[in-house]
């Protein structure tokens, strides 16, 4: 099955999502990136949707949901590299995703998780 | 620095403009519709990935009406802008347009508004942890 690969850099979990999210696939990054952040000791997760295309509520909930959970788990999470399209849509559907950090790309997404005190472990 | 004209719709007028490194200005002058407004978020958003502004300002210093529609449009633009990873100000908002959003109960909540564009550039500096000196010094 199609899995969703999860590196490790440092204390930063680090997740590009290149194809089109479908819902299980969805799902099974969740259950996988919250057990990585735990076996890892990760203190901040950088998610890279620039390849995402095609959002729906599903996975802009997911993204939420993923987000809440890294928090609970002591991991920061940033979402970099969302598509103008992609974010109009999101907006649309009334997600503002309140409680998530952005950033323009992996770059910014970087410096801002290690300003967020990433050096701590 | 903010000197382009832009023609009254239509066509709808669709130019962003740089006012400084890395801070997209979107000046607004002439009536705002659905359709423009429309036009705008998508410019802006283009403009701020072409770009890779930490910033973008949305000037209505030359809007003279803003109803609950326009309104609403320019908040989902400031949402999308933040989702994007970029912080959007508003600037120049009208004394007649501030007292028309709030009876209308349009409240803009957490965006960044300013008087004048100037204070949104200067806003925009401050953030950026730039400043402009003088040569001699």
């Amino acid at each position: 099955m199609d899995r969703i690969p999860i590196l490790k850099m440092g204390d930063l979990l680090l997740v590009t999502i290149q194809v089109d999210m479908h819902d299980r696939l969805a799902m099974t990054l969740q259950d996988d990136l919250t057990d990585r952040i735990v076996t890892a000791r990760a203190r901040g997760v950088l998610i890279d949707i620039s390849g995402l295309e095609m959002v729906d509520s599903f996975i802009g909930r997911m993204l939420a949901n993923i987000a809440s959970m890294s928090r609970v788990l002591d991991a920061e999470t940033v979402v970099v590299g969302m598509r103008p399209a992609v974010a109009i849509t999101l907006v649309e559907l009334g997600l503002t995703l309140n409680g998530v950090r952005t950033a323009l790309n992996v770059d910014k997404g970087m410096e801002l998780l290690n300003s967020l005190g990433g050096h701590q472990g | 620095m903010c000197s382009a004209v832009v023609p009254l719709s239509p066509p709808p007028a669709t130019n962003a403009l740089a006012a400084g490194r890395g801070v997209p200005a979107r000046p607004l002058i002439g009536t705002l519709d659905s359709n423009r407004t429309q036009v705008v978020m998508e410019t802006l958003l283009q403009r701020i990935v072409e770009t890779g502004s930490a910033i973008a300002i949305i000037d209505i210093t030359g809007v003279p009406t803003v109803d609950t529609m326009v309104a609403q449009h320019l908040m989902k633009t400031v949402a999308a802008a933040r989702l994007m990873g970029t912080e959007c100000m508003i600037s120049g908002i009208r004394p007649q347009i501030a007292q028309t959003m709030v009876h209308l109960g349009v409240a803009l909540g957490d965006v960044t508004t300013k008087a004048t564009l100037a204070g949104a550039f200067a806003t925009a500096l401050h953030k950026m942890r730039l400043a402009i000196t003088d040569v001699k010094a």
